[in-house]
């Protein structure tokens, strides 16, 4: 039975539940604007998932996707074309991350430390660069815009379908290619992997350009999607990133990550939060629910984790 | 005899399906300094932790001043005033010298830890260990030596009766060392009993009154140390030998080339001045005991560690490589000594980690990860070794003489040219150890390069062609064929000098000169 079984069940359980008591809730087109609305934390936390796979946590995600959309934008207003804008953005991205892998993989901290630095680079950075004001760019006649806010018949975003390739795509990557591979045996064993042979440090540092540049993706799609990128979009991401990547069953100790678990785990927390609006409570709720179900989710999987080691202990005394 | 301080019967302890200790019985006269020799897995260590309250034995009694004690944890054996000095330091670095020696009873004045009551309480102590340190200092700036030393009287201002020492010496320099011992003399004439676990034999014979010898978890003899000679202790030890175990050498494989190894002047790590060659088709043994430099020879020779000095050629012609990955690349595989922590990804299954090598090290070929590649892999591995578990089986859920084979396999996987094999039988029962004899035997036939370390001496004589000794850093000895025999081994290993020669003198007479 695959892991994903147990999260999935609960965001259907939770869809139900609310869909019963307001049958409005279950209609398609608010849906599909959910599965929207996911979308570009959701993409973060497909990038997150191969931090904490690999055993480490980067801080800086929200500043990354701020900066590089900052960066787009301004490149639109300057008059760049669009579509070469948002590239550039998306490049801007990778390189943010690789500043990041390049400090973690040289002085070998872990990056939870280098980012919580770098957090605040990129904060302030890209408030000088965009003097604290929104950013639009005002031609917005291209069709990149057009493209990526278009709903396919009526009611799926383009956003939102790039998401979700974007998760196959990972999907792909971690558990059917050589790096993926690699990132999870750095994550489960970090010495092992170093005494097999396994270029650690190199992975290392991949695996941040590769979140650097999944931000700079959904920055720049989103300055597509909005029109207009705000100084302080972003600012408080990287909490809720990590909460769905820990809803979704990646455990914070390595070695394995579900990119599944974590699209649905965003899913759970939207659903959380528009399905409180639903039932006519105050939306401030909405983030300490949040953070009741990470804490519920980390909870389920240390129980499953002890029952599951303790059955291994035995297995392995009878054996002995 | 009169009573003694503490007396132990027919303690057992086994761990899953490894037996530590089988029926031990030990008894120590108070005000005497007692060894416990052995060689490793003769059940000296959990013996020490048992009487330190900090394994439960399975069965058995102990009695200190002839009253039946029962010892549950580390507090108790506290209180019947035992006090144990552990060979692997357990002091906190980052902390001072004080805060060390006083962790967890801390003296308070008005509410606040009284650092004037510590420093006066330590002062005699420390002048009387020669240890002339700022205790301000965190402890992470002292020598080794010394941080044995401040471990050593962290124990002492419990005031114990009984003293355990597991091989307390191993990280003192000679100095050192006989400044140890004349602080031990004087706390045996103060009355306190001692309980002294070392290796080296020469230093056995110089400080301790009695000598007990454990062999697989049994007392095998107790006696006055002025009753035996080294090689009598050797003997006792070694005990006979079960010649079945290892399995006779294969005859080279046809096409198998002949390839060397050419160590020259390699210093690194603790190493200095190695020099010797290794060719394909022999088995070379690495002996030395812990910290003498055995595992960093290993380590440099994988790309883990740097070299100072010296050149290396390897079968392909080249010199060390610059990196794990580069080892890998190159041919040349490292079984590491802790299989657990440097050997298995144990969260992992048995696929994920015979991939190890093909997939996480190497470069070349197709950048995807096949599962049914990985399947194949394993399946051939499961095979040859005869790993008892399914592929998806995890790492964690097998035995030790399995997990070996996990990691034995996975470096299989590539047809490595240059074996190197850190201590690969140990935490492993009997049947496996044979099986991975086995595959020892066939690496060399097959025309690989063996260097084969080992800490259990009958293993390297049974399995080796030739035996190299490194003492202290330094390469002292090479046995080989009729020579190679465990008393001289054991001899050379841990004296530094070849069997026969005179005794080193008595390490008292040196203090008191």
């Amino acid at each position: 039975m695959p892991e994903e079984v147990g999260v999935i069940a609960a965001l259907l359980l939770m869809m139900l539940v609310i869909g019963i008591a307001r049958p409005r809730f279950l209609n398609p087109i608010n849906l599909f604007s959910l599965l929207g609305n996911t979308t570009f934390l959701g993409m973060l936390a497909l990038g997150m998932v191969f931090l904490l796979a690999i055993r480490e946590i980067d801080l800086s995600v929200g500043w990354m996707f701020n900066f590089s959309a900052v960066v787009a934008a301004l490149l639109m207003v300057a008059g760049l074309d669009p579509w070469l804008a948002a590239f550039a953005g998306i490049l801007f991205g990778a390189c943010l991350g690789f500043v990041n892998g390049l400090i973690a993989v040289t002085l070998r901290l872990p990056a939870i430390i280098v980012t919580l630095g770098t957090y605040s680079m990129f904060q302030g950075l890209s408030l000088v660069v965009n003097n604290g004001r929104a950013i639009v760019p005002s031609d917005q006649s291209s069709n990149f815009f057009r493209v990526i806010s278009y709903k396919l018949f009526g009611v799926l975003p383009v956003a939102a379908l790039v998401f979700v390739l974007l998760a196959v795509a990972m999907h792909i990557l971690l558990h059917r290619t050589r790096f993926g591979y690699r990132v999870q045996a750095v994550g489960s064993n970090p010495e092992a992997a170093a005494h097999a042979g396994i270029p650690t440090a190199r992975v290392r540092l991949q695996t941040l350009v590769l979140m650097g540049a999944i931000c700079g993706l959904s920055g720049t799609m989103y300055v597509g999607f909005r029109g207009a990128i705000d100084p302080n979009e972003g600012s408080d991401f990287v909490l809720v990133v990590i909460a769905a990547v820990i809803i979704g069953g990646t455990p914070l100790s390595g070695g394995h990550g579900t990119i599944i678990g974590a699209v649905v785990g965003m899913m759970i927390i939207q659903v959380i939060s528009s399905g409180l609006i639903f039932f006519g409570i105050d939306a401030t709720w909405s983030t300490f629910v949040t953070g009741a179900v990470t804490v519920l989710a980390v909870s389920l999987d240390r129980l499953i984790k002890y029952q599951r080691s303790r059955r291994a202990e035995t297995r392995r005394e009878t054996h002995g | 005899m009169p009573e003694p301080m503490i007396s132990v019967r027919n303690l057992a302890k086994r761990y899953g399906g490894v037996v530590a200790l089988e029926d031990m019985s030990l008894a120590v006269e108070r005000g005497t300094i007692h060894a416990v020799v052995g060689e490793n897995g003769a059940g000296k260590s959990t013996l020490m932790k048992v009487l330190a309250g900090v394994v439960r034995p399975d069965g058995g009694s102990i009695e200190i001043d002839g009253r039946p004690v029962a010892i549950g944890t580390p507090n108790e054996a506290r209180l019947h005033g035992v006090g144990m000095v552990y060979q692997e330091l357990s002091l906190f670095p980052e902390r001072s010298v004080l805060a060390n020696l006083f962790v967890n009873r801390e003296p308070v004045r008005h509410g606040l830890v009284s650092v004037s009551a510590m420093e006066r309480r330590c002062r005699d102590l420390l002048a009387q260990l020669g240890l002339d340190v700022d205790v301000h200092a965190p402890v992470g700036r002292l020598s080794i030596g010394e941080r044995q030393l401040v471990e050593l009287c962290r124990v002492l201002l419990e005031n114990p009766r009984l003293l355990i020492l597991d091989e307390p010496n191993s990280a003192l320099n000679q100095r050192e060392t006989e400044r140890l011992f004349a602080v031990l003399r004087g706390l045996r004439s103060r009355g306190i009993t001692m309980l002294y676990v070392s290796h080296r034999l020469e230093e056995v014979f110089s400080i301790c009154d009695r000598i007990t010898i454990a062999r697989n978890g049994r007392d095998v003899a107790t006696r006055d140390i002025a009753e035996l000679s080294i090689p009598e202790v050797i003997e006792g030890m070694i005990g006979r030998q079960r010649e079945a175990l290892f399995p006779p050498p294969l005859p080279p494989r046809p096409g198998a080339t002949a390839q060397e190894l050419v160590v020259s002047d390699l210093a690194g790590g603790r190493l200095r001045q190695i020099s010797f060659t290794a060719r394909s088709g022999e088995v070379v043994g690495l002996a030395g005991l812990e910290g003498s430099g055995v595992g960093d020879l290993l380590d440099i020779l994988f790309g883990l560690r740097r070299a100072r000095h010296g050149t290396v050629r390897f079968p392909d012609g080249r010199g060390l490589p610059a990196s794990a990955t580069d080892a890998a690349r190159r041919n040349v595989c490292l079984v590491p000594a802790d299989r657990r922590r440097n050997g298995l990804m144990l969260d992992k299954s048995i696929l994920f980690n015979i991939s190890n090598i093909v997939v996480g090290a190497r470069d070349g070929g197709s950048p995807w990860f096949s599962r049914k590649a990985a399947l194949g892999r394993a399946d051939r591995q499961i095979d040859a070794l005869r790993i008892k578990g399914k592929p998806d089986a995890l790492a964690n859920s097998l035995s030790g003489g399995n997990q070996q084979k996990v990691v034995i396999g996975k470096w299989l996987e590539i047809g490595p040219q240059v074996f190197l094999l850190d201590d690969p039988t140990r935490g492993v029962d009997v049947g496996a150890k044979r099986e991975i004899y086995g595959l020892i035997r066939s690496m060399s036939a097959d025309g690989g390069i063996v260097l084969f370390s080992s800490t259990e001496l009958p293993e390297l004589v049974g399995i080796c062609d030739r035996i190299l000794v490194i003492y202290q850093g330094r390469l002292v000895g090479e046995i080989s064929g009729d020579r190679m025999d465990s008393r001289d081994v054991l001899h050379l290993v841990n004296t530094g000098e070849p069997a026969g020669k005179p005794q080193v003198p008595d390490a008292g007479k040196a203090v008191s000169a």
